[in-house]
């Protein structure tokens, strides 16, 4: 379970360029779920999602993921948590360049300190769960963007996290890839994830595996439908 | 003389840990007067977030004021040829009124800062600050040592005469003299040292028994403070007489010397050491059932009673060679 009680995020507080990305947003996210943030470019999804993934701290509000409050760790606390609770896959994939798919995929789990046979046998099995075995020698650059994909989701699986955080992850899918990432989320479901996915896709918002769409605007909850 | 590399590095030291001390203890009183980490205002985040970079700064600056004890030390003593009457740190920092207080608040804030750093590192270790407003009440008893401190040595370099006939140590530390110093120095050396070698095997006894059976931390803690007054008391009366093979110079600065192998630094450093690592034990005694540190104090509390019964060691086995190998001989057989 997440929850959030009245998170603000303002930067450039108190300057002449001040913007409040998130404003004031009170909301419980179920485990076991995939819950989808909807909203057009500036309503603070990116920015939710941030917070809650713990790579950015709100302004004000609090923030709680499986019952430990996450705002006022420390950083090196922070770091366990987001290495150990969430898997991130961005909308830019941001995979590491010049390495093989499988260093890519193993690189999350380096600082656990895994004994580097295991952790290459577990981010084998990933990639053929993937159907990336092929690829596993591989240099990034190389993958098609459906390929691609699926590495950074192979990535964001390595270190077992119970939520899974995707930030427009269609943004630079075809339809075709699109509907294949939302069958990766279903299976990931079934395996007890919880899959939080922020776009404004309607392939995404709009897909059967989606149980719960929240929509924001302007940095609130869209209480009224619109959107 | 003010142009002196080691005094210069004091003053410069000096104004910057005062400078940190002040902004952290203002940040500490904010701290003391809003802290609620059940909030989760505006004011509370930001003094979470600050919190993180105030211990960092003063886990420097306290380091920082470790080192200029011995760096004091090592001014005064390094001066004490441009005085007439001094023949080492003791003449110099009698020169004016600022030496002493400025040493005696220079050792005060060792142990303090000291303290501090051990508290922190818990502090530090829990994710829900435990300690934090016991840590930043601490921070406002030390910081007027440190403000202080830093006036007096400001004064005491500034103030430095050159025409000045100061004392010799031989003098300030005679058993003749009417101060307590000369008291201390004048006291007979057999019972100080069956007092100085019971002290240590009870604090040994104590430290190894809270090693291994996790009991009896306060008792330890105690025995350490007090192990420090045993031990300078030990040093004026008897040790410094086997050092200098001499049976009438107890002075506790000559030792800082190259005649002497600068064996001084080693012997305080281990002193003064064992007196915070010591008594580090018996401060995290009262928090060791707070829950997120109910797996962290026990054990940070046996490494520091290791390290603490480790430098005891360490003194009493420098003490005790020079003691045994000492041409000088002060009881009969």
């Amino acid at each position: 379970m997440i929850q959030l009680l009245d998170v603000r995020k303002v930067f450039n507080a108190g300057r002449p360029n001040q913007f409040v990305a998130v404003d004031g947003i009170t909301l419980s996210i179920e485990p076991c779920r995939i819950t989808a943030l909807k909203g057009p470019s500036g309503s603070g999804k990116t920015t939710l999602l941030s917070m809650i993934g713990c790579m950015a701290r709100p302004t004000s509000g609090r923030i709680t993921v499986m019952n430990r409050e996450v705002t006022s760790l420390p950083e090196r606390f922070l770091t366990e948590v987001r290495r150990k609770t969430f898997g991130f896959v961005f909308q830019q994939f941001n995979l590491i360049k010049g390495i093989t798919v499988l260093e890519n995929v193993m690189l999350p789990a380096y600082p656990s300190g895994e004994r580097h046979a295991t952790l290459r046998r577990r981010a084998s099995a990933l990639l053929d769960l993937f159907d990336l075995s092929q690829k596993a020698s591989a240099r990034v650059e190389w993958l098609s963007g459906g390929e691609a994909q699926r590495t950074a989701i192979a990535r964001a699986l390595i270190n077992d996290p119970s939520v899974i955080i995707a930030d427009e992850p269609t943004g630079n899918l075809d339809s075709k890839l699109s509907q294949e990432f939302m069958e990766i989320l279903r299976r990931l479901r079934e395996n007890d994830k919880t899959v939080l996915v922020s776009s404004h896709d309607p392939i995404v918002f709009n897909s059967s595996v989606v149980e719960r769409v929240i929509c924001l605007r302007d940095g609130r909850i869209d209480g009224n439908g619109g959107c | 003389m003010v142009f002196h590399p080691a005094i210069l590095a004091l003053h410069t030291s000096s104004i910057l840990v005062t400078f940190m001390i002040l902004y952290s203890t203002r940040h500490g009183i904010q701290i003391l007067r809003s802290w609620d980490l059940k909030s989760g205002s505006e004011v509370q985040l930001n003094l979470e977030r600050k919190t993180y970079l105030i211990s960092s700064l003063l886990a420097y600056a306290f380091a920082f004021q470790l080192g200029s004890l011995f760096l004091f030390v090592y001014a005064a003593d390094h001066l004490h040829t441009l005085f007439v009457g001094a023949m080492c740190a003791a003449g110099s920092l009698y020169v004016n009124s600022y030496g002493y207080p400025t040493l005696v608040l220079k050792v005060a804030s060792f142990l303090l800062g000291g303290l501090w750093l051990i508290f922190n590192y818990v502090d530090n270790r829990a994710y829900d600050y435990p300690l934090i407003k016991k840590k930043y009440f601490l921070l406002l008893v030390i910081s007027p040592f440190i403000v202080v401190e830093a006036v007096l040595q400001g004064n005491y370099f500034f103030l430095l005469r050159p025409d000045v006939i100061t004392s010799c140590c031989g003098s300030l530390f005679s058993v003749s003299g009417a101060s307590v110093a000369s008291e201390v120095a004048s006291l007979p050396s057999l019972p100080v040292k069956i007092v100085f070698y019971s002290w240590t095997a009870l604090t040994l006894a104590a430290g190894f028994w809270f090693y291994l059976r996790n009991r009896g931390g306060y008792l330890f803690a105690g025995l350490s403070g007090l192990q420090f007054l045993v031990a300078v008391v030990s040093i004026l009366s008897f040790v410094s007489l086997y050092f200098y093979e001499l049976p009438t110079h107890h002075c506790p600065f000559c030792i800082l010397q190259r005649e002497y192998g600068y064996v001084g630094y080693p012997l305080y450093i281990a002193l003064l050491g064992s007196t915070i690592t010591g008594m580090g034990v018996g401060l995290l005694m009262p928090f060791r059932k707070t829950d997120t540190l109910r797996e962290v104090i026990p054990v940070i509390q046996r490494r520091l009673t290791l390290v603490s019964v480790s430098l005891i060691l360490v003194f009493t086995a420098i003490v005790t060679y020079r003691v045994i190998f000492s041409n000088l001989i002060l009881e009969a057989p």
